[in-house]
């Protein structure tokens, strides 16, 4: 009985031992996932805390800048033809429907164009949806009218195309859009196919996951995803997109964390700006407001009920649900999420029929397409450099509003990659390279840029950045020096087109020659600068002083450290086919210089003004002698070297005859070719040659020249106006002999003289006239009218 | 250079530039705002009695300017500014939105550009009339208040010789 009740006494001690070692395992265990739990989760729940707040708190994203053509603007009688408006549209990615229902479409009507235009905040004011009919008549719009109430338009905006974005190096495209501006079905929408209890759970929603984890042993499959927009903003915006328990665990706890630290409307904007929704080349598209204009061409404010469910859809799977590529799959993803909005009241049955009923309505190319035009960008980044930062134009999300007309732009990138192919066929090799710059004559303004034969191709770019020698092109500046000198010259003094040669600084000699290697003799200024002879212009070029020149090409705003040497007379100094332009700009305007701009304003993101670059003119002394020398350039291309430009232009030429004024240039060993040409409105520079200076056996009108009429024949040609301004004026001539003569006398011709400079001389003609040889004549009959 | 030495020099030159500014603008201080309408439009209006002469306008162009009033009387100079710049893209050769141009730059007082539009529309315009007259009052004041005393009134002759009419030298 004792022995029983030891073993009992025993059996129980040993319980009692086995019982507090069994709680002692415990305790010690609890101690261990207590120092697990406050040595390691802890600091890393702090990291991650620390994590969401920092980067969360001072959250920025980085904006591209977006690059914007000049709007067009439309009225009455603009010489624009129908097929070039078409142009314009689809550079600004309007797209061609049956029917222009939507903005950003157009239909084409017999001889007319109904276009829906998008709204757009200028700079002026904002300009909102309107759908027009334009009509045409020969090569000019005949009439604007509002395509709903009949009304006509003497003015009527476009939109101007977007024609780049300056992007950040994450290669991330996105428009930021604040809550408050978002339309509420896509806040109400998104929460109801997405994440229903938004409002209420605390980052994470339990019953969520269950709910899907249930659906998804049902389905036997994932068909359902419980992750909040909170986890869904978190694993988009802090975490790798990788398929692990941990990534899932640190998602949980951060959408825990952030749910804590913030609103839930701070929450809701960061995800509608941050989710992904396309993908456009190697840019990935993030945000609704990027994803209005990329697949609708509209700003997200402006979206129908169908077309938010079709965004809203796409979030869970951008690319599974693209419509452009799987537009039946995108529908009835759309339908769903229309059903779901009529579900919880969100849509009425009728405005869910109305939706469901709808076409995707997608543009069928992004309004901004990948970026085009690289020449002309390089110019706006050159013309910027001086005012911002390129850190500041790839992360402040600047609307930038440019010079480029994209009709031209198209039409001048065309016309230079046939021109120059088709050279081949004149004999001239093939693979020359060439660069064009084509303005607007009085405001300066650059319509277009092509810095290469293949134009979309992004390298050298050789209108702004080839240097070469420019020949003949310079002989103008010459010639206005000369005019300048009032008493020693005008149009028809004689100067000796005879050999000459000097020595050069190194000891060398240099007698320049002819093109057609024969000297003429005693020519007129007027004829030796038609014919571009080398002889005439090299005397007179040294009688004027070479350092005159070289500081007269830096009064028209072009900067040169060329030495004044002799051989510069003749275009031995390299210059880029767009300081070029810049020279000619100043004759072309009649000595009302402008410095040539790409850039007219640049506003922040939400559209404060931050710059403006206005017109400015800078008056050229010496106007008088600008317009003289206008005249005697309409001859070059009238009976001079450029004569054979009106065959080249054809029709263009035959039907108006228009006054147009040009010089060709050829450098030596031809190697460069250049044509300078320009109309009352337009001015374009052509270069053609090879990248490696090498001979080509181009000149200025053999190859230039034809590139140069390719587009001009397409362009509406604005004749020059010739009258001229005070202190030059019309005066008749005897042609043969140079003297002043009567309107009626035998052999008269009409030639412009600076007042001060006209011939001394008269015909008897004129004499029998009752005027007699008077030395001052014109100028007091001049200075009697002042 | 001694502290002392340093700073007699940048007082004395201080001093002079002073006294070259005092020297360099006899005319109006360019704080004052000219009042465009009562120094251009309305003498152009009042002497141009019977010799008229008009461009032909586009229509475009006329919705432009207008707005461009409308900016004006406002205060809105450079929305003005963009207006005219607007409608020069459409017509830059009108002699009348140049002119108006040129008044709006009186406007902001930018009197160099004031007299580069008021000289541009003068050189295409007709010479003669309300708009020659409106361009050279224009220059005369922007002459004025850039100093040129004598420019200014030699502007203000030419304002008056308007009104005779002369051939075009065209």
């Amino acid at each position: 009985m004792a022995k029983r009740k030891k073993k009992t006494v025993r059996r129980k001690a040993v319980a009692r031992k086995r019982k507090v070692r069994w709680i002692r395992g415990i305790w010690r265990l609890g101690l261990l996932v207590a120092g697990v739990v406050f040595g390691l989760l802890l600091p890393w729940v702090i990291y991650l805390n620390h994590v969401v707040t920092s980067e969360f708190e001072g959250r920025t994203w980085d904006l591209p800048s977006r690059v914007y053509a000049r709007p067009l603007d439309l009225y009455p009688g603009l010489p624009l033809s129908m097929s070039n408006l078409l142009l314009e549209l689809n550079a600004a990615g309007y797209a061609q429907a049956s029917i222009a229902r939507t903005p950003g479409s157009y239909a084409l009507r017999g001889s007319a164009v109904e276009l829906f235009r998008r709204p757009f905040q200028f700079v002026d004011g904002k300009e909102g949806p309107k759908r027009v009919l334009i009509r045409f008549k020969a090569d000019r719009v005949s009439s604007i009218r509002d395509a709903d109430s009949d009304r006509q338009f003497d003015l009527f905006r476009l939109d101007p195309a977007e024609i780049a974005s300056i992007y950040p190096l994450h290669r991330q495209d996105r428009v930021l859009v604040p809550l408050a501006q978002t339309p509420p079905l896509l806040i109400t929408g998104l929460q109801a196919v997405e994440d229903r209890n938004f409002k209420h759970h605390p980052g994470v929603d339990w019953r969520g996951i269950l709910r899907a984890m249930v659906a998804n042993l049902k389905a036997g499959q994932a068909v359902q995803g419980g992750s909040t927009l909170t986890q869904q903003l978190v694993k988009n915006y802090f975490l790798e997109n990788e398929r692990t328990l941990s990534r899932k665990v640190n998602e949980a706890i951060m959408a825990i964390l952030l749910d804590w630290h913030y609103d839930k409307g701070d929450i809701l904007e960061a995800y509608i700006n941050e989710v992904y929704l396309g993908q456009q080349g190697a840019l990935a598209i993030h945000g609704f407001g990027r994803a209005a204009t990329f697949y609708f061409g509209l700003p997200l404010n402006q979206l129908r009920a169908d077309q938010v469910a079709l965004l809203i859809g796409m979030v869970k799977g951008a690319s599974l649900y693209n419509p452009r590529r799987h537009p039946e799959r995108a529908t009835r993803r759309r339908n769903h999420v229309l059903a779901v909005m009529g579900e919880t009241g969100l849509l009425d049955k009728k405005q869910v029929s109305d939706a469901r009923a709808r076409p995707l309505d997608v543009s069928a190319k992004p309004s901004s397409q990948a970026n085009r035009y690289h020449a002309f960008i390089d110019l706006v980044r050159a013309h910027l450099a001086s005012d911002y930062q390129e850190d500041d134009l790839k992360t402040e999300g600047l609307k930038i509003f440019t010079t480029l007309s994209p009709w031209e732009q198209e039409l001048t990138q065309k016309m230079v990659s046939q021109g120059l192919a088709a050279l081949t066929e004149h004999g001239l090799p093939a693979g020359l390279q060439g660069a064009m710059v084509l303005a607007d004559v009085s405001s300066g303004e650059v319509r277009a840029v092509v810095g290469d034969r293949y134009a979309n191709r992004d390298g050298f770019n050789r209108a702004l950045d080839a240097r070469r020698q420019v020949g003949s092109v310079i002989k103008p500046l010459v010639y206005l020096l000369a005019l300048e000198h009032t008493s020693d010259y005008n149009l028809m003094t004689m100067v000796e087109d005879a050999p000459l040669t000097l020595r050069q600084a190194d000891g060398t000699e240099w007698a320049p020659a002819n093109y057609d290697n024969v000297s003429h003799g005693p020519v007129t200024i007027l004829e030796a600068l038609t014919r571009s002879y080398n002889q005439a212009t090299v005397r007179l070029g040294l009688n004027i002083g070479v350092s005159h020149l070289l500081r007269k090409l830096q009064q028209f705003g072009v900067e040169t450290d060329a030495q004044p040497l002799p051989s510069v007379i003749l275009g031995a100094i390299e210059l880029t086919p767009l300081e070029v332009a810049q020279i000619y700009q100043s004759l072309a305007a009649g000595g009302y210089s402008v410095p040539l701009r790409s850039v007219t304003a640049v506003q922040t993101s939400g559209g404060k003004l931050l710059s403006r670059y206005p017109l400015r003119l800078l008056p050229q002394p010496r106007r008088e002698a600008i317009a003289v020398l206008n005249y005697a350039l309409t001859q070059v291309v009238e009976n001079g070297t450029a004569r054979r430009l009106s065959a080249l232009l054809g029709s263009a030429w035959t039907q108006q005859r228009p006054l147009i004024a040009g010089k060709t240039g050829t450098s030596n060993d031809r190697r460069d070719s250049w044509f300078v040409g320009y109309t009352a409105d337009r001015l374009g520079v052509v270069w053609v040659g090879h990248d490696d200076n090498s001979p080509a056996g181009v000149t200025g009108s053999n190859a230039a020249m034809r590139v140069w009429a390719r587009l001009f024949k397409e362009l509406p040609l604005q004749s020059l106006d010739l009258r001229m301004p005070d202190g030059a004026h019309w005066v008749w001539i005897d042609a043969s002999s140079g003297k002043l003569t009567g309107e009626n006398c035998n052999g008269a011709v009409q030639i412009p003289f600076v007042v001060g400079s006209e011939p001394a001389a008269s015909t008897e003609c004129l004499r029998a006239m009752g005027h007699g040889d008077e030395e001052s004549f014109w100028k007091k009959w001049f200075e009697k009218n002042e | 250079m001694r502290p002392a030495c340093r700073f007699g020099l940048a007082a004395g030159l201080a001093a002079l530039v002073i006294l070259l500014g005092a020297c360099a603008a006899p005319g109006r201080t360019p704080h004052e705002e000219p009042d465009v309408d009562s120094r251009v439009r309305q003498p152009a209006r009042a002497d141009s009695a019977g010799v008229q002469v008009y461009s032909l306008k586009n229509k475009a162009v006329v919705e432009l300017m207008e707005k461009a009033k409308d900016a004006e009387k406002r205060g809105h100079l450079n929305d003005a500014a963009e207006l005219l710049e607007r409608a020069m893209r459409i017509q830059p050769t009108n002699p009348e939105l140049l002119q108006q141009m040129a008044e709006v730059q009186l406007g902001r007082k930018d009197f160099q550009q004031a007299l580069s539009f008021s000289q541009r529309s003068y050189e295409i315009g007709p010479r003669v009339g309300e708009i020659c007259s409106r361009n050279w009052r224009t220059t005369s004041v922007a002459r004025e208040y850039l100093g040129d005393r004598k420019g200014s009134g030699e502007a203000e002759r030419r304002a008056g010789q308007c009104m005779n009419t002369k051939p075009s030298s065209y």
